[in-house]
């Protein structure tokens, strides 16, 4: 049943596929937004039924493939991703119904779009190497295609689809050599059997296939330090495209780490784990502090990726780290609490960056400081990107609390522990976890105080409309299953333990209880969603009912106090730049901001001031101190290089006879 | 301009509300600070007004009235009645000096709006230029009711 509903989710695709390639421009985006969104339908009725049954869906054909065979297999880890993937990517082509700007209604767009998805869906059901790496290599070309959409009007869309074709295919690369390792060494390419012969391995090319993998899914999941192109293509991709790739993609990456990790190699030392969890912090604690500072809106909620992500690695190696000393249960939770972060976080980004794209159709413009007032203009779009920017500030009753809730627990139980890895390692990754929280509080408050609410900066942000219904529709839908998986969380949490038993293999029992009460067994933990949100509204009524009481009496309304000045003008406002100042300069040693004032002064006297201009900016400090030299390291060795062949003859069998000699004085 | 006594309907109904209280915010709406002299004298060990209950605020929201000097500026007329309007009622309006009464030597003179009767209804005037700060305490005893 899974198994051919997964046939037919990738037929709707590739239909879809070609649907944009061939139909009519009139019916192109109708026709491939129905057939991806059925496609999406089916991929969520497969993962459905695989977590609710636990049945692997099995899907082999030596027809598409011939060597090696075409072979799915969708077990409970896969399937959750394809249920997060499938729901996502419903959304986002919703949302591309009524997405005006933008190239995307081109014949390569049209047809990269439904392809794209229809990847997202099957890369986690790949249970051989090469359809797995096929299907990456499709979903990388794919998404690349689709970043570069607009690469004719912007300049910097180049700038990132290069950035985005390196860092991928550098990691694609890894990934290959990790898994081809790995298959020659167990002679075999099928998922199951690596993962029944991995512990026969030797040590030595176990760590090794664990690292290069490591470094390739972190370089698609946009961990630091290779994290570098997501700030760059998730920004100037169009909005869908950009919710799919920060809600869905980068989930990819997280899904290998724990597929490669758990999953085939069977776990490992402490140390692996280790390294995930450093990685992890680093990049929850980098990404949360570049897009506080940011002012573009879509780089804020791209860098914000990389933190999210990096709690999801902190999750993953703190699970790693407890089954390699031991601790079972707690493994499972916290397992359980990073992949349960996975879905929670394509919720909120989805519906954030979603109507991030709907902010930027409406008013033409990224940049914070240029938009404003956006609430009473757009008063559909505003309050989801509200609901989002309070979900993934992990205010309850939204989602956001509720997994970094767990990931904090699952942290926290481990401490009392005899194990000195365990006991440096969590206070430090709680320490991350919660500085991340509130850097990605502040953050919000700056991308909804200054982007939505307050009076309008500039012409465009005045004229600012609100957009279409199906645009509203996709990231709505999303904005309420923030708020539905925060007050229940249970609708997930069985899917969430299934797949984190499939992925460690461990069969202590539930160590979540799966009522409405979210409670961890064994230790004292417990956390009522539910509660919380009846609480929350309750209090909200009483406070409303309180103030109508109080107004009974007949009451004068007048403006507030302003010290009786008269205008009010958005030059008066808050910025972005400003509001991110102060932390700026607390992490003045980390972000190293270049900042130049420039006073000059008039001919007469030096004490007065003719004009001053102050510039500040900010970029990647891994990007300025490791890149860049390394770029430039190899530019100057492709010079040199050039210099070689000079068009002499004489020169070529120089070559030719050097080469002969060295290869002669090797062998003999 | 009759000057209304300390005594009229308005100024009664305030006195009854704040008898021997009288919490004031002072705006100067374009005097020359001859009048914010005597006013700070008024508050000196010398004269010393706290003693009957009369003292400055900070902010209208919570004033008994306002304490207007000086003639009103073009651009002081919008903020003096935003200043008013933000005074709970029931509410006096004081004007102190020859200026704030008439505009004084200021009349006719190109940034001036009017006196202050002009631009929000006044229920006190104190004359002089600058009225001596014995004048202005009488004044304000009246109000409070002290």
């Amino acid at each position: 049943m899974s198994s051919d509903l997964l046939v037919v989710a990738a037929v709707l695709g590739l239909l879809a596929a070609a649907a944009g390639a061939a139909a009519p421009a009139k019916l192109r985006a109708g026709l491939t937004v129905l057939l991806t969104v059925g496609a999406c339908g089916c991929g969520f009725a497969a993962a459905a039924e695989v977590l609710r049954t636990g049945h692997t869906a099995v899907v082999e054909t030596t027809r598409v493939m011939p060597f090696s065979g075409f072979s799915l297999g969708l077990d409970p880890l896969g399937a959750l991703f394809v249920g997060v993937a499938a729901v996502v990517g419903a959304c986002a082509m919703i949302f591309r119904l009524g997405y005006g700007s933008h190239g995307l209604s081109s014949r390569t767009a049209s047809s990269n779009l439904p392809l794209f998805v229809t990847t997202l869906l099957l890369v986690p059901a790949a249970s051989n190497v090469t359809t797995f790496l096929y299907l990456w290599e499709l979903m990388a070309l794919s998404s690349l295609v689709l970043v570069l959409t607009d690469h004719r009007s912007r300049a910097e869309v180049q700038v990132a689809g290069q950035w985005y074709a390196v860092m991928t295919q550098l990691g694609a690369a890894a990934i290959l050599i990790a898994l081809v390792l790995l298959a020659t060494r167990t002679g075999s390419q099928s998922f199951t059997a690596m993962a029944a012969r991995a512990e026969h391995i030797s040590t030595f090319v176990r760590d090794g296939v664990f690292l290069l993998a490591f470094a390739g899914f972190a370089s698609k999941a946009g961990a630091v330090p290779v994290h570098v192109w997501l700030p760059r293509a998730h920004p100037e991709a169009p909005g869908p495209v950009s919710a799919l790739m920060s809600a869905a993609m980068v989930n990819l990456g997280v899904y290998g780490i724990v597929r490669v990790g758990d999953g085939l190699l069977g776990g490992g030392p402490a140390w692996w784990w280790l390294l995930v969890m450093t990685v992890g912090a680093l990049s929850a604690l980098f990404g949360s502090l570049h897009s506080a500072t940011s002012t573009d809106l879509k780089r804020l909620l791209a860098y914000s990726t990389t933190d999210n992500v990096g709690l999801m690695l902190l999750g993953v190696g703190a699970s790693g780290l407890f089954a390699a000393t031991g601790h079972r249960a707690l493994a499972l939770v916290a397992l359980a609490a990073a992949l349960l972060h996975v879905v929670f976080h394509a919720v909120f980004k989805g519906s954030l960056f979603l109507s991030a794209g709907s902010v930027q159709q409406a008013t033409g413009t990224r940049d914070l400081d240029s938009l404003g007032g956006l609430l009473r203009r757009m008063p559909l779009s505003a309050p989801v990107f509200m609901v989002g920017g309070l979900a993934i500030a992990a205010l309850p009753p939204l989602c956001g609390f509720v997994s970094e809730w767990l990931l904090l627990q699952a942290m926290l139980h481990g401490l009392p522990s005899t194990n000195s890895a365990i006991a440096i390692a969590m206070p430090i990754g709680v320490g991350a976890l919660a500085l991340t929280g509130g850097l990605t509080a502040a953050t919000f408050v700056k991308a909804i105080g200054i982007g939505l609410l307050g009076q309008p900066r500039t012409e465009a942000a005045v004229s600012a409309e609100e957009v279409p219904a199906s645009m509203v529709t996709g990231a709505g839908v999303l904005a309420a299953l923030c708020l539905v998986l925060g007050v229940a969380p249970f609708l997930v949490i069985p899917a969430v333990l299934a797949a984190a038993r499939t992925a460690t293999g461990i069969t202590v029992p539930d160590p979540l209880s799966r009522g409405w009460n979210l409670g961890l067994t064994g230790v004292h933990g417990e956390l009522a969603p539910g509660l919380l949100a009846g609480g929350l509204v309750l209090a909200i009524g009483l406070a409303a009912g309180a103030r109508r009481l109080a107004q009974a009496a007949a009451v004068r309304r007048t403006e507030a106090w302003g010290c009786g000045r008269e205008l009010q003008t958005a030059r008066m406002e808050y910025t972005a730049t400003s509001f991110a100042e102060p932390l700026i300069r607390v992490f003045d040693d980390v972000l190293r901001p270049a900042q130049d004032l420039d006073v000059s002064h008039t001919a007469e006297s030096r004490y007065y001031v003719e004009s001053a201009t102050f510039h500040t900016s900010l970029d990647d400090g891994f990007e300025r101190r490791f890149y860049q030299p390394v770029a430039s390291g190899l530019r100057w060795w492709g010079a040199l290089a050039r210099r070689l062949p000079n068009g002499s003859v004489h020169r070529y069998l120089a070559f030719g006879l050097v080469a002969l000699v060295v290869v002669l004085v090797v062998v003999a | 301009m009759p000057v209304p006594e300390p005594g009229s309907p308005s100024v009664q109904a305030g006195a009854e509300r704040s008898r021997g209280s009288l919490q004031l915010r002072h705006v100067d709406a374009g005097s020359c600070n001859g009048c914010e002299l005597e006013i700070a004298s008024i508050f000196s060990p010398v004269y010393d007004a706290e003693r009957f209950g009369i003292r400055l605020e900070a902010s209208p929201r919570h004033a008994d009235g306002l304490l207007v000097t000086g003639p009103v500026t073009h651009n002081m007329a919008g903020p003096l009645r935003k200043t008013l309007e933000a005074v709970p009622n029931p509410r006096v309006v004081i004007a102190v000096g020859d200026c704030a009464r008439d505009c004084g030597v200021f009349k006719g003179a190109y940034g001036v709006a009017g006196s202050v009767a002009d631009v929000v209804p006044v229920d006190v005037e104190i004359p002089g230029c600058p009225p001596h700060p014995a004048a202005i305490i009488t004044a304000l005893r009246g109000v409070a009711g002290t």
